[in-house]
């Protein structure tokens, strides 16, 4: 039977389940596959005018020039390596907020803290950076002003990229720590009262109690948070970087990273090919991460590996 | 209920021990750091929001004078007026309201019924999760996007292309999937007995006994649409068709906020520049503000539910 076929009889069968199927199919088509004939404009030299199918072939032209430039390394570098900061201090942060919040016993105070925990996740990194701007700013800020009122020289900080990896790791906590908090509060909760019960019998303290029995058990958890973050380790925080950075050149050294870098091509300079030649590296290197990630899951879980 | 009633005695008898054993100066001292570290990451997540806050209501001139202060020296609403007199905040209001309404009913009408095909166990729903699961880990990438919406759909500056775009998220899918999986087959075949399709099982059964978790997607939704300013950035020139975030982007990168706000009275004549960002900060996040109380549950629930699927 040919798959024709067997959808046909299918279709004849489940007529209403293929129709309730049917806009979301259309939806992934469209917005999901139909976007992947824009690789192909990584090998032409593209002209609107001519559209994809009728621009001028140069293959690896595009790559040569990019993988030729400085830009190819600095932005690769940048982005593994604000991933790197941003998952170490988030899941850390995550965890430390989770292990504290489940020691107080006080309830309405936790469900506040909790609370503004996770209020940060619900802003954009737009009006994140309006409230950075608030901070920062070298004339009215706040940091400025308070440094300058205890005599010390404000900093100029829109313009000294030395310091944006530490305040993207900052400003990344500040919004995911409490996100990860509740994740991992969820783990704690479902860790059995026996356990501690019976540490406690045995004459364990708190930090006993969180040391050898609430940490170890946590391990699952952020085995499986660093391994979904890993997995995403080429894909830069676009709507961060440029929300909290913007155009500002200055400090591109330290922040630029390869998501912001195809959209400058693309929307500032209008260079299509450049921006699908390095959109599609990155797409590549994402592929190849997750097949990496895939083989680890299976290593030491079998179950939980994705194909 | 008495199992609940023993977990509950259980639980009290812990924490009555716990108390107990916080004895020795050592234990006491780290309780007290642990309250102290959780003080201090909510003042860090809360000051931000309080410095915008209450620059949005300093007058201009103590601003430039003081500079942020986390307790202002005087009280001012003008930046508010001159905002709401202008014509920019009306539109953009408006744009966001209804791309957030329009976007998550779409949304949850198009996400919600592929889920359920996707948790029947027919033959189709093998292939459409591997069709759902593959734009995961394979993205169409920045360029293929950008000409699919403004030249092949020719969407461009339209509020089309800030609602289309985030129709169907496929982690969403699975987490939906991983919960209709747990309706009882029974009540399925109930229904089927009675004489219902395919249609009335999942609009009269599937769907109320679904409620919650389809209320908590479409939160997420929501907070998706009422917070992106990237499409807007990608796709939308005219400013009627401005959402509130990128109202922020345009004020953030001018230094005259006076044409863009559109404030022609004459009892506005001083702009106030630094007020006029602060005070549409406000506004664009006092939605979220005023609704969190009501929803945080459900975004709990929605983080908890995602993170055992992933």
């Amino acid at each position: 039977m040919t798959v024709v076929q067997r959808v046909r009889r299918d279709l004849a069968k489940n007529r209403y389940l293929y129709l309730l199927a049917l806009p979301g199919v259309a939806f992934l088509i469209v917005f999901g596959y139909v976007p992947m004939f824009g690789h192909l404009i990584a090998f032409e030299k593209f002209r609107v005018a001519d559209g994809i199918f009728g621009s001028e072939w140069v293959w690896f032209k595009n790559f040569k020039f990019f993988f030729g430039s400085q830009d190819w390394l600095r932005i690769t570098l940048n982005t593994l390596w604000l991933n790197l900061l941003f998952m170490a201090s988030s899941i850390l942060a995550g965890l430390l907020l989770a292990v504290f919040l489940n020691e107080v016993r006080h309830q309405l105070f936790k469900r506040v803290c909790q609370s503004l925990f996770l209020l940060p996740y619900f802003v954009s990194w737009l009006v994140a950076s309006m409230m950075v701007w608030a901070l920062l700013n070298s004339t009215d800020g706040l940091v400025n002003r308070t440094l300058q009122s205890i005599g010390l020289s404000g900093i100029d900080w829109y313009i000294e990229p030395r310091y944006w990896r530490a305040i993207l790791t900052f400003l990344n906590v500040w919004k995911w720590g409490g996100y990860t908090s509740i994740i991992y509060l969820a783990a704690i909760i479902s860790i059995e009262g026996e356990f501690f019960e019976s540490a406690r019998v045995d004459g364990a303290n708190r930090f006993q109690q969180i040391w050898h029995i609430t940490l170890p058990l946590l391990i699952p958890t952020t085995l499986i948070l660093v391994l979904l973050s890993v997995g995403r380790v080429f894909y830069g925080d676009f709507a961060m970087v440029y929300g909290l950075v913007g155009d500002n050149g200055m400090l591109f050294p330290t922040t630029d990273v390869i998501d912001t870098y195809a959209f400058r091509a693309l929307r500032r300079v209008g260079n299509f090919s450049q921006a699908a030649a390095v959109s599609l590296y990155q797409g590549v290197m994402g592929i190849v991460t997750i097949i990496v990630v895939n083989k680890l899951v299976k290593t030491i879980d079998p179950e939980k590996s994705l194909f | 209920m008495p199992v609940l009633d023993t977990v509950n005695t259980k639980i009290r008898m812990q924490r009555a021990g716990r108390i107990k054993a916080d004895v020795t100066l050592g234990e006491r001292a780290f309780l007290y750091s642990i309250y102290a570290s959780v003080i201090a990451f909510a003042l860090f997540c809360l000051i931000p929001f309080w410095l915008v806050v209450a620059g949005s209501f300093t007058p201009e001139a103590n601003l430039r004078l003081d500079g942020f202060r986390l307790i202002p020296r005087a009280f001012s609403t003008y930046s508010y007026e001159y905002v709401i007199h202008g014509n920019q905040i009306g539109n953009s209001y408006l744009v966001s309201f209804s791309v957030t309404i329009v976007g998550t009913l779409l949304a949850l009408a198009v996400t919600v019924p592929f889920a359920y095909v996707l948790s029947r166990k027919v033959w189709i729903s093998r292939p459409l999760s591997f069709l759902s699961y593959f734009t995961m880990v394979v993205g169409g990438g920045l360029v293929g996007f950008y000409i699919l919406v403004s030249k092949w759909l020719g969407l461009k500056d339209t509020k089309w292309a800030l609602i289309l775009p985030y129709l169907l998220d496929p982690f969403f899918v699975f987490v939906l999937l991983a919960y209709f999986r747990t309706v009882p087959e029974e009540m399925i075949e109930a229904a089927v007995i009675d004489g219902a399709n395919d249609l009335i099982v999942f609009w009269r059964v599937v769907c109320p006994l679904s409620a919650p978790i389809i209320a908590t997607i479409g939160l997420f939704y929501a907070l998706r649409y009422w917070n992106d300013w990237w499409l807007a950035l990608l796709f939308i020139d005219s400013s009627a068709n401005h959402p509130l975030q990128y109202m922020l982007k345009q004020l953030q990168a001018t230094t005259d906020a006076r044409f863009y706000i559109g404030n022609p009275s004459p009892r506005f004549s001083t702009v106030p520049n630094y007020g006029v960002r602060l005070a549409t900060v406000v506004m664009t996040i006092g939605p979220i503000i005023l609704a969190y109380p009501f929803v945080q549950r459900y975004f709990v629930r929605g983080i908890t539910l995602g993170a055992l699927k992933g």
